[in-house]
């Protein structure tokens, strides 16, 4: 493949406005949306089910979140050290706030509360159900066919209802009752015990600090529901069932992992920041903080950045940048570089020569020299980058409930229909009159009434 | 591992991963007196026996035999923190890092117009 | 060296249905009995599948966030094209170490490729086509006329510069969804480079600064071992290919342009980190295997490995002090006495959090990973160790489901792979072959889509075109 950057003609310069254009999310509002007219409801909680039913979301399908009556659902109390909250809770419950945790899996979507415990919460239920094109559930394997809202009983009332379940170990199996967390999918599922320092460098196994098997997780939920959606609207004419289980969807991202272990009998272990597969290719520590006098403990840390020059021509000029001739001979071709044994000198050398400097001097310096580098930036790095904002990938959202917040856009973009942000999520219980009342045909004195017993 | 110090019996919780296969120095956070001992997956092999000197690592946090939390630098580990002033409670906001009004405070019931905080909707 | 002889997988049969559920009730087989009539991966071939409409061209090269893309498409039914450069994409060529010996050879023509490609060069067909050519570029030009995707990477702009962008191909097919993939984007200040790679994406977005110990347990930022953000930036690709499918089928008739980064899919999915700092101007610290909004939910040593334990709230918070209580009474009566843990909330502070996992630890010490899932099992407590490939490989629930499966392809023999999640009553995902050589597929694909006769064939292999 080609490795020169495409020509600075004309048409190159068009093609970054246009892409600036069509890419716009302030205009995504003034374009259609994927999923106008399809309605989805969401019985979940936590990350896992929320997340799946939230992308649909931001593609414009009507997204109603059902949560327990006054303090809703679990992941609304949780927060980063206890701090930040955003108030009120519900309009039952304004002297406590929605913690942070509940954040970024419920966007865009409606929120009214239903006991499903009790005939009448089920029978709500089922109204909705029958309006709907979606369900998204993640309780229990059996919970929700036990109260009669499962797939079985669904299907009857809305042959065409995609009813997509989402959970730790799956429905079947003899795991099939563990409860299960993301980091407990991460654990059992294979990618924990591959991240961090290797064993004989100290190192420990390393969660991925994102809920992964939660939110990627849903990700591959809606890749299943929106298959199913296809083919039901242009073939079928049918609803299905679709489980989705997060330890699963682990074990199938282990990239080389099992048909190295099946053939040869070799297990994959962890490698620290670098790449077991190319050379120079790993993140290595400089030895300055960009931020020597701030207060924030964080920005004090000494940098880090991420050098990519694994191709022999990548490298060698890699070498005259440090300005090391042995290194760049000793290791000029890929194999040599690539062993484990060169890769423990290649690293503490480059550290070595990054060891006074930030890792903005770093990165100039590799700039300057064409060679592919990151920082490792943090939040607020992150957050205030022009590139991020321009794109969309953070926001500054106006929310309708909460005021000024800073949030994430969606993930990917799309020219005639994007996917956008709306609002970040609602109190419990928000939108109950205006759901029912729509939906399930709940005059405003049953609204009170099942209001009055806590089943709403 | 817990090391519940033989002189003066605070409970001094030396956390798992620092020190789970450890050997050398740490130092009680309540008297200050030095301790040298081995771990090895989390038990003590060998130790504590006192010993001069600095310690190595110092325990993630200890308290004293009435709960009492005692923690701080030169006795213990700095926690990770996000800012400078993190207190681990929740903590009234109401302007955000750009000035701008967000809805981060207990509220009230006449707060609120329907579920949503007056003075969000009140905006100008 | 001795290359170990390996045993045959798996090295314990994997368990019946009967083996499973016998001596359950009646009523508490029904419905995991149920799950299985409908879910059961034996039947998929039965079954129709729901992309079988779709036909894919995925040319990215280089990068994972492409290919996996496609493979979301392609077990689901759609029928993929990769069109390689001649000799392959390079990727074929990475494995770990270098190590030849661990690469997969073609039975007919000894051509060598590595495990991670291989894993991902599932149900597609392989075509090779040199774009730096005009007539390569011609060539795809003609191909994208019988396609609904068209999934690209190249360096940002490049494909518009050939010709053969989404600006010139919507021209010739309206219909056509065109996909660009990449690391940070192809626009903006940080656009693309060429070259650049995953965990390029992991470190840009801030996942890398967030993941690791902090640095007072001595810790360092850390990438995931994956490419993980590739395997997360192409499952949003594949949802918004998807959409734009729906939106053309249902209303539009045409297509669109699509864009999905690795970095921005994490972005996506970091939570609160944004929110948080944009409220009080907090910068997300990392936080090793503990979690700073949830204790106890953490990975802490245990006498074989490490070991996961979850359960904030206080139904389980105090069934996993019982269950440590059994062994020792005193950490439990010390955690029962402490006012600063009544309080779910109150839990959070690090100091509290140094207490419980270390008090959690002394039990932990005595207890293999089997033992403490069995023992918080028990008390309904979420738990497991964790798991290295060879134990994933074996794990009775795994087997059984078949999250782990043997597959024997004509081309490289017997290979151990993760199978699709994509489980489904009516249409699920499934594996039809997995690897392929490069350029396997030439004659099929572009007889039949683009007439090629003998005489096109010869002369476009000598000028280097195909």
């Amino acid at each position: 493949m080609a490795k020169e950057t495409a020509s600075k003609s004309a048409t190159q310069q068009g093609f970054e406005d246009f892409c600036h254009e069509t890419f716009d999310f302030k205009k995504a509002f003034g374009k259609p949306e994927a999923l106008k007219g399809y309605r989805v409801l969401s019985c979940t909680q936590y990350i896992l089910g929320p997340s799946c039913a939230s992308y649909m979301a931001e593609l414009g399908a009507e997204v109603i979140k059902i949560e327990a009556p006054r303090r809703g659902e679990a992941m609304r109390h949780t927060t980063p050290f206890n701090e930040p909250f955003l108030y009120p809770l519900s309009r039952w419950v304004p002297e406590r706030g929605t913690g942070l945790g509940f954040l970024g899996a419920n966007p865009n979507e409606y929120f009214i509360s239903v006991d499903f415990h009790r005939p009448e919460g089920q029978a709500i239920v089922k109204k909705l159900a029958a309006k709907s094109d979606v369900m998204v559930e993640n309780y229990r394997p059996g919970t929700f066919d036990r109260w009669g809202i499962g797939y079985r009983q669904l299907r009857e009332i809305n042959p065409r209802l995609v009813y997509c379940w989402l959970g730790g170990f799956g429905g079947w199996g003899p795991g099939r009752v563990r409860a299960s967390y993301d980091i407990l999918g991460q654990s059992q599922g294979g990618n924990f015990g591959m991240t961090g320092k290797p064993e004989f460098l100290g190192g420990t196994p390393s969660k991925h600090t994102i809920w992964l098997a939660d939110y990627w997780g849903g990700m591959m939920g809606a890749v299943q529901i929106l298959a199913a959606l296809y083919w039901r609207d242009k073939i079928s004419g049918e609803g299905t069932f679709t489980e989705y289980s997060q330890v699963h969807g682990v074990t199938r991202q282990l990239e080389y992992a099992l048909p190295l272990y099946g053939r040869h009998g070799v297990t994959r272990e962890r490698w620290g920041n670098w790449d077991t597969q190319l050379c120079v290719h790993g993140i290595i520590k400089c030895g300055k903080s960009s931020y020597p006098k701030s207060e924030n403990p964080q920005e004090q840390e000494e940098g880090y950045i991420l050098i990519s020059a694994y191709d022999d021509k990548d490298f060698a000029r890699l070498c005259q940048a440090v300005g090391d001739g042995k290194t760049a001979e000793k290791y000029a071709k890929h194999d040599a570089r690539v062993k484990p044994q060169s890769q423990m000198e290649i690293y503490p050398w480059l550290e070595k020569w990054a060891a006074d400097k930030t890792k903005e001097q770093v990165a100039e310096t590799l700039d300057k020299a064409g060679i592919n580098n990151q920082p490792v930036w943090n939040a607020k790095e992150v957050a205030n980058h022009p590139h991020w904002q321009q794109r969309g990938a953070v926001q500054w959202l106006d929310d309708p409930t909460f005021g000024d917040l800073m949030h994430q856009g969606p993930a990917y973009k799309m020219s005639h229909t994007p996917p956008r942000l709306k609002w970040a999520l609602k109190p419990v219980g928000a939108d109950n009159e205006y759901i029912l009342g729509k939906l399930a045909g709940l005059s405003s004195e049953e609204l009170r009434r099942l209001e009055e017993q806590e089943c709403i | 591992m817990l090391l519940t110090c033989p002189s003066c019996k605070t409970k001094n919780f030396l956390d798992p991963y620092p020190f789970w296969n450890f050997k050398g120095k740490t130092k009680c956070a309540g008297c200050g007196k030095v301790w040298r001992l081995e771990t090895a997956g989390g038990a003590c092999v060998s130790g504590p026996e006192a010993a001069d000197g600095q310690a190595d690592l110092l325990p993630g946090f200890a308290e004293k035999p009435d709960y009492s939390p005692i923690s701080g630098p030169g006795l213990t580990r700095s926690a990770p923190r996000a800012r400078k002033d993190s207190v681990c409670r929740p903590i009234p906001i109401q302007k955000n890092v750009r000035g701008q009004i967000v809805s981060g405070h207990p509220l009230k019931k006449e707060d609120l117009v329907g579920s949503r905080p007056k003075f969000i909707v009140e905006r100008t | 060296m001795a290359t170990p002889k390996v045993a045959p997988w798996p090295a314990i049969p994997i368990a019946k249905p009967d083996e499973v559920y016998g001596g359950l009730s009646d009523q508490a087989k029904e419905y995991p009995t149920f799950l299985e009539t409908i879910l059961r991966q034996e039947k998929n071939f039965e079954k129709p599948e729901a992309l079988s409409r779709l036909r894919v061209l995925d040319c990215s090269t280089r990068m994972m966030i492409g290919h996996w893309c496609s493979s979301m498409l392609s077990e689901l039914g759609a029928e993929v094209i990769q069109v390689e450069p001649p000799g392959g994409d390079p990727l074929r060529k990475n494995t770990p170490f270098g190590r030849r010996e661990y690469m997969f050879r073609d039975k007919e023509t000894g051509e060598e490729v590595g495990g991670q490609f291989l894993h991902e060069m599932r149900n597609k067909l392989s075509i090779t086509l040199n774009l730096e050519t005009e007539e390569g570029r011609e060539i795809l030009r003609k191909l994208a006329v019988h396609a609904d995707v068209v999934i690209e990477n190249a360096p940002p702009g490049q494909w518009d510069s050939w010709g053969i962008g989404y600006r010139q191909l919507k021209e010739i097919n309206p219909r056509l969804i065109y996909c660009w993939v990449g690391q940070r984007g192809q626009w903006g200040p940080l656009k693309d480079k060429a070259g650049v790679l995953d965990p390029t994406a992991q470190a840009a977005c801030g996942f890398v600064h967030g993941t690791g110990d902090p640095k007072e347990f001595g810790g360092q930022p850390t990438r995931s071992a994956l490419w993980m953000a590739d395997h997360v930036g192409g499952t949003t690709a594949a949802m918004g290919i998807l959409a734009a499918v729906l939106y053309r089928e249902n209303i539009s008739g045409e297509g669109q342009f699509v864009e999905a980064t690795a970095a921005e899919a994490i972005i996506r999915i970091l939570d609160y980190s944004w929110a948080w700092y944009s409220m009080d101007g907090s910068i997300r610290p990392r936080y090793g295997n503990w979690d700073l909004a949830i204790n106890i939910y953490a990975v802490n040593p245990c006498k074989d490995g490490y070991m996961m334990v979850g359960g904030g709230h206080d139904r389980l918070w105090y069934r996993i002090w019982r269950v440590v209580g059994d062994e020792y009474p005193a950490v439990e009566e010390d955690i029962l006495g402490d006012l600063h843990l009544r309080e779910v909330a109150d839990r959070l502070g690090h100091d509290m959090q140094v207490k419980t996992y270390t008090m959690l630890g002394e039990w932990l010490k005595d207890n293999p990973r089997s033992e403490a899932e069995r023992k918080l099992s028990k008390q309904q407590v979420a738990s497991g160790g964790v798991l290295y490939v060879n134990e994933v490989a074996e794990y009775p629930h795994f087997k059984y489901r078949g999250h782990v499966a043997e597959t024997e392809s004509p081309f490289y023999g017997k290979i151990l792979y993760g199978t699709t999640p994509f489980l489904q009553h009516k249409t699920p995902g499934r594996l039809k072959w997995l690897g392929r050589p490069t350029g396997h597929d030439n004659e099929d694909v572009y007889r039949r889509l683009l007439g090629f006769a003998r005489e096109d064939f010869a002369r476009l292999k000598k000028s280097n075109v195909i």
